[in-house]
């Protein structure tokens, strides 16, 4: 196909195909993400940006496939070099999970077991993923490629015999992505790493992620809905509004010329150091997912809504430029 | 000018007890004034650690100063008698950071709008005070038939805080002090709640302070702004001045770790400052002399002795900073004092 070759789906480490999940709630069926297709360079750092109810972190979890029980992934692939991660059993996605494809979860400082010293934990990553005897010098490697690992995220090898509240919060970060980047996976899901963060540590975690995912070859997919840090971190961002992608594209066209509406808004409602007073919101509400308005998911809120909106279901395609997607009937053929 | 809630050299040490042996500063020397006749926004801005939730506590009266005192229209919190407390409480209104905090769980969210209007006896009729609940939600963008009737569990973090600021609103205040009111909410939806408290001073002269970490928001809307470093007042002055052209060694570092939105502009272009200053600073040990000297890249011998005094580097501006020692220097309440005047 061609729109395989411009997302590059021939030279893809990931490859998400229509992905649909749905959570079972007491007041309803909640389509939390509602086809969303993308694909994942190698080397690349892709962002994935939407407010809170747009799909992004459901996205993530369910390329881990760690979502919670109400939800239920409804269809589509996920393919990790060709091997789709949905049909795996358990015990494979349990093998494939910190090897092939690694998550830090939002808020991944609290992640860490209080009860358990930090090197124990990321002795018990490595093991669980080992078949072999636990005899000494097994035991003497898996500790050299910690220190290695801890040394590459730039804490002392002491902090393994800490407890994690011993350790300030970019410490207990970076533990999380010593964690994430041990058994040298492919794929890196980052959903917020750093939103509990301050903005002095924050840079510095960043830039350690940055610089282990080079060293490693990885690539990244960084969840979340800081437009700052998007800008300053990603290749190629993604916008999700009401469970679906909205607009897909390289980072500096996304910030000069956004396409879809939606995305002109979000970057308008940035507030920067250069001019006052110059942001605005986005008027209206996220759509409820529960009832979700019929057409494009944004109309009710759109300055550039047209009649037939609110009726036909925008197509995700390539417009104006290559690698620029963006699903909006602005673009149509005969449209100007 | 007349103040209308004013710190005079506050200070509020946590600590040092029977047990406790420790003593932390959390607030130290902070003089701050907010203008009875000229509705203004101030912001406090700093890391955690900084003080400026213990500075927004004892503001609020809700802790008492361990030195220096607050005055609201010229009477100390801690003396002033019951029926002036009360209207305190009514023309002061909070924000905090944490909304889950401020709700009782066994109760529907509905409580925590429908008290206070009851308390103060601000409405006279049940229709009333449907009304004036559903006009407030509306304005910070959320939806009656969504968010009443029901249960704190129930609802984001970000409707949480929306409900918070909702609420204040409904009080007609003087004053709105608002800590993080937007760190847990998105994009599109902070910027409709900080045009919202805007709009506020604007059209119903309310003041403003903003207490953050986020110097970005805190430029577009403050007038003045504190930052503080572990208690102490770093710089202060207006935010044009102040975040345009920072001139303290720790305000160039925060400025310069904003990423901003723009991936033209490289984050941190101050590299200068990078190195020493990454050293994380989670040791609540006291530092003698400046708090910042064990990151700072210019340190010089004095600072290790002495704590910086704030220096007048230029009109609506003061340092506390060795480095323009050659400033004049000025007290922080003479400082407060002149940024109320323009």
């Amino acid at each position: 196909m061609v729109g395989d070759r411009a997302q590059g789906r021939d030279t893809c480490v990931l490859d998400v195909r229509d992905l649909r999940v749905s959570y079972h709630t007491a007041a309803g069926l909640v389509r939390a993400v509602n086809g969303v297709s993308f694909s994942l360079r190698p080397g690349e750092r892709l962002g994935l940006v939407g407010e809170s109810g747009s799909g992004k972190t459901t996205t993530a979890l369910s390329l881990m496939r760690l979502l919670p029980e109400s939800a239920t992934i409804e269809g589509g692939k996920v393919l990790l070099n060709s091997v789709d991660l949905l049909q795996l059993s358990e015990e494979e996605m349990r093998q494939a999970r910190f090897a092939d494809i690694s998550l830090i979860p939002q808020g991944a400082m609290n992640s860490l077991n209080p009860l358990m010293k930090v090197g124990e934990q990321l002795r018990d990553t490595i093991r669980a993923h080992q078949n072999r005897v636990n005899s000494k010098a097994n035991y003497a490697k898996i500790d050299t490629r910690i220190q290695e690992v801890l040394e590459s995220v730039e804490l002392r090898a002491g902090v393994m015999d800490s407890y994690p509240h011993e350790l300030s919060g970019g410490m207990k970060q970076r533990v999380c992505i010593a964690m994430a980047i041990l058994l040298n996976p492919k794929v890196i899901i980052a959903d917020e790493p750093t939103s509990a963060l301050d903005v002095v540590v924050q840079r510095q975690v960043m830039e350690t992620l940055r610089r282990v995912q080079e060293a490693l070859g990885a690539s990244v997919i960084l969840v979340g809905h800081d437009m700052g840090l998007m800008a300053q971190f990603v290749d190629r961002v993604g916008v999700m509004y009401g469970g679906k992608l909205v607009e897909v594209g390289p980072v500096r066209g996304i910030f000069k010329d956004p396409l879809h509406p939606y995305t002109k808004l979000l970057i308008k409602s940035l507030p920067n150091l250069q001019t006052k007073e110059d942001f605005r919101g986005i008027p209206g509400l996220t759509p409820s997912l529960l009832a979700p308005p019929p057409g494009c998911m944004f109309h009710p809120r759109c300055p550039q809504a047209m009649p037939h909106c609110s009726v036909d279901v925008p197509v995700f395609k390539e417009i104006i430029a290559p690698d620029r997607w963006a699903a909006c009937h602005l673009y149509d053929e005969g449209q100007t | 000018m007349t103040s209308l809630l004013e710190a005079q050299d506050v200070s509020r040490v946590f600590g040092a007890g029977l047990l406790n042996k420790r003593r932390i500063v959390a607030v130290d020397g902070v003089s701050l004034i907010i203008d009875e006749e000229k509705p203004s926004i101030t912001a406090i801005a700093g890391e955690s650690g900084s003080g400026k939730t213990t500075l927004a506590r004892l503001l609020l009266g809700v802790i008492q100063p361990s030195s220096g005192s607050i005055l609201y229209k010229g009477c100390n919190l801690t003396t002033m008698d019951r029926r002036a407390r009360k209207e305190f409480r009514r023309q002061v209104q909070a924000i905090f950071q944490d909304p889950y905090e401020a709700y009782n769980p066994v109760y529907k969210v509905d409580h925590v709008l429908t008290m206070p209007l009851r308390k103060f006896r601000l409405v006279h009729s049940r229709a009333e005070m449907h009304q004036r609940i559903e006009e407030s939600l509306q304005m910070v963008g959320l939806r009656p038939e969504e968010t009443l009737g029901r249960y704190p569990h129930q609802l984001s973090g970000g409707q949480r805080q929306r409900i918070m600021v909702a609420r204040a609103l409904l009080l007609n205040p003087r004053i709105i002090l608002a800590d993080e009111p937007v760190s847990m909410v998105d994009a599109s939806l902070r910027a409709t709640i900080l045009e919202s408290l805007v709009k506020l001073k604007r059209e119903l002269g309310v003041s403003l302070i903003y207490i953050t970490h986020d110097l970005t928001t805190a430029y577009q809307i403050s007038q003045n702004i504190y930052i503080l470093y572990r208690g102490s007042v770093a710089e202060v002055g207006s935010v044009e001045k102040v975040i345009k052209n920072p001139k303290h060694p720790y305000t160039r570092l925060l400025i310069s770790s904003i990423p901003l939105p723009n991936p033209d502009i490289h984050w941190g272009g101050e590299s200068e400052i990078e190195t020493k200053a990454s050293a994380p600073s989670t040791s609540l040990k006291e530092v003698r002399g400046c708090k910042f000297s064990n990151r700072c890249p210019y340190v010089m011998v004095e600072c290790l002795h002495a704590s910086p005094p704030l220096y007048l580097t230029d009109d609506n501006r003061a340092v506390a900073c060795y480095l323009y020692k050659d400033s004049t220097q000025v007290s922080g309440r003479e400082m407060a004092e002149s940024l109320t005047l323009d």
